[in-house]
């Protein structure tokens, strides 16, 4: 009995489909794509003073007129230069430095914040110093 | 009189065949500028953080994340540790040597917003011994 061969068939991957295929991977990458940009207050912080004992650092008073002393109580409660230490809305905080930073446009603003203070109160009156173009912030360490 | 001969209709078509080609470019696109986020946990949950209205945008390649929660622990590289004296320099190892790898970093601090300043302190005077000065604090965008 004689078996008959099978034919060979054109063999071919069909290809019909890969931009279907390509189009649907790019929503799913549109669609996960996280472009990862973090949103914050930047700063720059002060470098370490050199040893005093040293000899090397060197102390300047500034007065009022080139500083102000932002101080944060525990409580959030503000002490601005010498003033006694009371709760200062954001409105009022914006024009107290508005105030300030005409008198001269270069003025430092130092804030010192409380060990026991919260962060969020600190945060606080650096966004309103940020917010109002204060470019020269001290943070302090203690 | 002349005749005017009226144009013949074109069979007028986009051409489609490179749209796969387009398709692909694309798509190698998206999957080189994919970034999945490795944090094994998100420490401080963004809701906790404090609300601020002047945020500026910080790319992400030049960052460190340093976490301080609310029991003032602190985290870097998902490594919990705390400074409760002068001996604890965890903290100021971890930034020698990120600083060592990239000299422009910025540190930003993921911190819940009730924490106590002084674990704040703490650490930004261990970033001021590394010389890692510069310095971002992340918070939600106010209305």
């Amino acid at each position: 009995m004689k078996i008959s061969r099978k034919r060979k068939g054109g063999v071919s991957i069909p290809t019909a489909s890969t931009g279907d295929i390509a189009f649907l991977l790019i929503i799913f990458f549109m669609s996960t794509t996280k472009f990862d940009v973090k949103e914050g207050i930047k700063l720059v912080l002060p470098a370490m003073a050199p040893d005093s004992a040293e000899g090397k650092a060197e102390t300047i008073q500034l007065g009022e007129d080139k500083m102000t002393r932002l101080q944060i109580l525990e409580d959030g409660s503000i002490i601005l230069n010498k003033e006694a230490a009371r709760r200062i809305e954001d409105a009022e905080l914006d024009a107290i430095i508005q105030q300030k930073l005409r008198v001269n446009q270069d003025m430092i603003f130092r804030v010192i914040t409380d060990r026991n203070a919260q962060y969020n109160d600190m945060i606080r009156v650096v966004d309103r110093l940020k917010a109002q173009n204060a470019e020269k912030i001290s943070l302090s360490t203690n | 009189m002349a005749k005017i001969s009226r144009p013949k209709d074109r069979d007028v078509a986009i051409p489609e065949g490179s749209t796969a080609d387009i398709a692909f470019l694309l798509l190698l696109f998206f999957m080189v500028t994919t970034v999945f986020v490795q944090e094994k946990q998100f420490w401080v949950a963004r809701d906790r953080w404090p609300k601020a209205q002047s945020i500026e945008r910080i790319p992400r390649n030049n960052t460190a994340t340093i976490y301080v929660m609310k029991n003032e622990t602190i985290l870097i590289d998902d490594v919990p540790s705390k400074i409760e004296s002068e001996e604890d320099v965890y903290v100021r190892n971890a930034l020698v040597a990120k600083k060592a790898e990239n000299p422009e970093i910025i540190i930003c601090f993921r911190t819940d917003r009730e924490t106590k300043y002084g674990a704040m302190s703490d650490v930004m005077r261990q970033l001021q011994d590394a010389e890692t000065l510069v310095v971002a604090f992340e918070a939600q965008k106010r209305d």
